[in-house]
């Protein structure tokens, strides 16, 4: 098994401890940082993604892997020389106004940060003026607004009507998720994109940036 | 959690009627399979005259070294045929067991003093089982004094407060509760074990009495516990219980536990 197989093998199975150690071994084989971000690390998540959609595994599983792959991230970001981006694009995500749930956007964010995104967490309660204002940061790609209760489905209409008038609304787009939200819902309010699970968005969100 | 498997055991009618067959295969079988489910000891009593229980165990412990490496559990309500059988293992298990009573711990606690061997240890005496807390942790007290004589670490220690029958003595859980909390608080690093079947005896359903006594004692404490590690049910509680009781980081143990399928619906 090659060293970055080794590493793949050891974020998909959550192992926070050799993770950093691997990603050092494979540094200090020569390997591209690149190759080990992307390879080892980001392809990894990938397919954890898409076993915890084909419920093969379960959700603290997708957790661990994530937070192994963190501690590998810390160890290969500074070798990342200066063409290097170490991210694929910066996302804001907050749960909208009068909601206070966060363990579904917390899992969407890990799974967007392990997909190679820079993410800057709002918060929850997050009132329609903070979403715009950090939708004005011209390096935002993706906008992401959380509702977990079918009374906050009016704010989620409400902020992404907010964020549609936005001036550089061209600029990025709306990713909207949470238990009561459905497709034919976001289609309605004007999202740009709808997932149901935390796997599935951190896929849609690298499309939106690459595609 | 410890789970010492109770399977193998003389006073139990069909495997009485292997020993008295010498069914070996029958003995091997038992092993294996609560070695497979996750057994960290398998018990090994005979159940037979004084006069032949160190040949017996002899026999039962080789068959099961034939098919594990789970360590034994040498179980004998007779000190003399407890420290006969020990030569017979391959590697340190566990005694079961010493208690307050007569010469007991004076026969067993020097042989083990400098060994790996862990030992089960009763709250009883020669005046019986103690009726109350306090007078179970007199008995505690008593064996605590005993190992720290011969420097027997309390984490070689399963301090067994004794399960009694549930159903003619309504505080035995609150009982039981207290020994094993105070004895915790006392000894942060020793073992709480307990024969979980016992409380259910002489009741309709026992299983669904032993699963929750098996939750509620965990709470309390327990990390030792001798049962069937073969019942499905009570493995999965033991599991489940341990991921309430924030012992199991990311339920990782639970999910792995019902990956292996010892505890869950039944796949292949």
């Amino acid at each position: 098994m090659s060293k970055i197989e080794e590493l793949a093998q050891a974020v998909e199975t959550g192992k926070a401890k050799i993770v950093p150690q691997l990603v050092q071994e494979a540094l200090d084989e020569g390997i591209d940082p690149m190759e080990i971000l992307n390879k080892g690390m980001i392809d990894a998540m990938g397919v954890v993604g898409e076993k915890f959609k084909n419920n093969e595994i379960f959700v603290p599983e997708m957790l661990v892997a994530a937070r192994a792959m963190k501690k590998g991230v810390d160890v290969v970001k500074p070798h990342l020389g200066a063409g290097n981006s170490a991210t694929i694009g910066k996302m804001v995500m907050g749960t909208v106004a009068g909601d206070l749930h966060d363990i579904g956007k917390n899992l969407v964010i890990m799974m967007i940060e392990s997909a190679g995104f820079e993410v800057v967490d709002l918060g929850v309660d997050v009132p329609i003026e903070k979403f715009l204002e950090a939708a004005a940061d011209p390096d935002v790609n993706i906008v992401g607004c959380s509702a977990l209760l079918t009374t906050t489905m009016p704010s989620l209409r409400d902020t992404v009507a907010a964020l549609n008038k936005a001036p550089n609304r061209s600029q990025f787009k709306i990713m909207v998720g949470g238990a009561p939200i459905t497709q034919e819902f976001a289609d309605e309010i004007g999202a740009d994109c709808y997932t149901d699970d935390a796997a599935a968005a951190a896929e849609a969100a690298k499309k939106l940036v690459q595609g | 959690m410890i789970i010492i498997g109770e399977k193998i055991n003389g006073s139990i009618p069909s495997v009485a009627k292997a020993i008295e067959e010498r069914n070996a295969d029958w003995i091997r079988d038992l092993a294996k399979k609560q070695a497979d489910a996750g057994a960290t000891y398998i018990d090994v009593c005979a159940s037979v005259d004084e006069d032949k229980e160190v040949e017996v165990l002899h026999w039962l412990i080789d068959l099961v070294q034939e098919v594990t490496d789970v360590p034994i559990a040498v179980d004998s309500p007779s000190p003399d045929s407890i420290l006969g059988a020990l030569p017979f293992c391959n590697k340190p298990g566990l005694v079961n067991s010493v208690s307050g009573e007569g010469d007991k711990i004076a026969k067993i606690f020097p042989v083990i003093a400098d060994t790996k061997w862990e030992c089960v240890a009763l709250c009883c005496d020669d005046t019986g089982i103690p009726k109350s807390a306090a007078d179970r942790l007199r008995v505690f007290d008593h064996i605590m004094e005993e190992a720290k004589k011969y420097n027997i670490d309390p984490s070689r220690l399963h301090i067994d407060p004794l399960v009694e029958m549930l159903c003619t003595t309504d505080d035995a859980m609150a009982n039981l509760a207290e020994v094993m909390t105070k004895i915790k608080e006392q000894y942060p690093t020793i073992h709480i074990t307990g024969a979980v079947s016992n409380i259910s005896f002489n009741l309709p359903y026992r299983k669904i009495v032993n699963l929750c006594f098996m939750v509620l004692a965990m709470n309390a404490g327990l990390d030792s516990a001798i049962f069937d590690p073969l019942n499905r049910d009570l493995i999965g509680a033991v599991y489940a219980t341990e991921a309430l009781l924030g012992m199991d980081d990311y339920c990782m143990e639970y999910i792995t536990a019902y990956r292996e399928e010892l505890f869950g619906p039944v796949k292949s």
